[in-house]
């Protein structure tokens, strides 16, 4: 602090004075003088100030709200991450319900219950049975194409064995029907564990890679035209009169959660129209999601042409309609199916030979 | 006042106006330091009354233009804060912490009461609230922060040896 003490003057009481009466004069100002004047100020010799202040306050609130801002992220993410699962389970229902559009009648619809336990790799529980028209021997198939075959039967339940079971067999044929053969599972050692066999066929068919592969309704318990697999390449064995084909299966059973198990009537008419198989699997598939999706429109379609509304013109909420999860073989009144869908046929041809 | 003192004084005014505007806002506390205040005393007590009084008429319309309540109050209340203590400076002169802290004290806490009855802002309990509560509060903290300035800024602010 300065130690020197300076003299009071008149001068200085003149000025202080005249200080007080602008500070005064500058008090009474109306606002259409005293704002104009402010906002000159802000904007010219002050600006610099008003930036600081500005920034500073913005600087406080970024920090003040960045807990806020770090929990909405992490809730973004969240949300991100179940969504590869909900866009992964909205693929798989789309296929289903294409499936169920394309068969129309004659199936039941199944959760799987994958049996995890020693000896149960290559089996699954279904959770329908008896009564909703199960039978043994039944096929299970998913939009991709073939799952396996019902075993055994309870009343609500019932266990199939997938492809990949030892006892699995399945009469298959490529789609332009110049081969034929008995598909099996590779009864190899890992990874080649999880691929089929088609053996027997004949010397004549040379099979290229990527050859579907489909079921060819002999035998009766499979009906013709289901998706099997793939051909990978051919396996040298020592038959010299058949060739035998390794197999890429169609569906892995890993990842099936939901499935159809068809009924004997519908085994029986036969399934050729429901997987439009060319000579690739793809196009059965894409051809079956797409049933999905265009069956998704219709039905918003129908939701929105059916909420009632009000005066202004707006769609009123209703109470979600509480639907069966189970379709029946019904062939007059088919799952899925829109007023404008015919009728399944009543006596189904029988297209087993 | 000799040119190397005044020119250390504008740097020490400069930092104290910078930081009023910095320092203030990223704090954001109700009883907030007033570094324009501490600037104003600071020269105040370097300057002749009359000069003293200007200083706080021009720091106060500054202040009142960025933060528009009651325009020219402040500068009232800066006006006559300044030009008291340089006229009291002789009391003050003294390098004692708690005669600075006092000094920075009653500074804010005077410059409270000139704005708020000037501004006539709220009702009688508000200003009581405001005059009793909240700016003692605020000049303590004043005061506090004042003598970390002092502290901080001692190498720029010793006179010159003459």
């Amino acid at each position: 602090m300065p130690s020197a003490a300076r003299a009071y003057s008149r001068r200085d009481t003149v000025l202080f004075v005249s200080c007080i009466v602008v500070a005064l004069a500058a008090i009474q100002l109306p606002d259409r003088v005293r704002d104009p004047f402010a906002s000159a100020l802000r904007q010219s010799i002050l600006a610099p100030l008003v930036s600081l202040q500005s920034d500073a306050e913005q600087s406080r609130r970024s920090w003040l709200t960045r807990e806020v801002r770090e929990a909405q992220r992490d809730s973004i993410a969240l949300r991100a991450m179940s969504l590869d699962a909900s866009l992964a389970d909205n693929n798989r229902l789309c296929k289903l319900l294409g499936l169920g559009e394309a068969l129309r009648w004659g199936f039941v619809p199944a959760e799987v219950l994958q049996g995890r336990g020693v000896g149960e790799e290559y089996t699954v529980v279904l959770s329908v049975g008896a009564k909703a028209g199960i039978r043994p021997f039944s096929p299970v198939v998913a939009p991709e194409g073939l799952v396996g075959m019902v075993k055994s039967v309870d009343p609500t339940m019932s266990i199939a064995i997938a492809w990949a079971h030892p006892d699995f067999r399945v009469s298959a044929m490529t789609v332009d029907t110049a081969a034929y053969g008995i598909v099996g599972a590779h009864l190899g050692s890992e990874p080649e564990r999880y691929l089929l066999e088609m053996r027997g066929v004949t010397m004549r068919s040379n099979l290229k890679p990527g050859t579907l592969i489909v079921s060819s309704g002999l035998g009766g318990t499979f009906p013709r035209g289901i998706p099997v697999g793939t051909v990978i390449a051919e396996v040298k064995t020592s038959e010299l009169w058949a060739r035998t084909y390794l197999l890429r299966p169609a569906v892995s059973p890993a990842d099936v959660s939901d499935v159809m198990v068809l009924l004997p009537a519908r085994t029986t008419a036969g399934v050729q129209s429901v997987w439009k198989v060319g000579t690739y699997a793809d196009s059965a598939v894409k051809s079956i999601v797409a049933a999905g999706d265009s069956l998704g429109r219709l039905q918003a379609r129908k939701d929105s042409a059916a909420l009632p509304r009000d005066t202004s013109g707006r769609s009123v909420m209703m109470a979600p309609v509480t639907t069966s999860p189970q379709r029946e073989a019904k062939p007059a009144r088919t799952p899925f199916t829109t007023p404008t869908t015919p009728a399944a046929p009543a006596a189904p041809t029988t297209t087993t030979p | 006042m000799r040119p190397t003192d005044f020119f250390r004084t504008l740097i020490a005014f400069i930092i104290l106006v910078m930081l009023h505007y910095t320092l203030r806002p990223l704090l954001g506390w109700r009883p907030g330091p007033d570094f324009l205040v501490i600037a104003t005393l600071l020269v105040a007590i370097r300057v002749r009354p009359g000069a003293a009084a200007l200083i706080g008429l021009c720091v106060g319309l500054v202040s009142d233009s960025v933060d528009v309540h009651v325009f020219g109050a402040g500068a009232l209340a800066m006006s006559m804060i300044g030009f008291t203590a340089s006229w009291l400076k002789a009391v003050f002169f003294a390098d004692d912490v708690l005669l600075n802290a006092l000094f920075f004290f009653l500074g804010k806490w005077a410059f409270d009461i000139i704005y708020v009855l000037a501004g006539h802002r709220g009702d009688f309990a508000q200003m009581a609230i405001q005059l009793f509560v909240w700016s003692p509060l605020t000049a303590a903290v004043t005061a506090l922060f004042g003598l970390v300035t002092l502290l901080i800024l001692r190498p720029v602010l010793r006179a010159s040896p003459t």
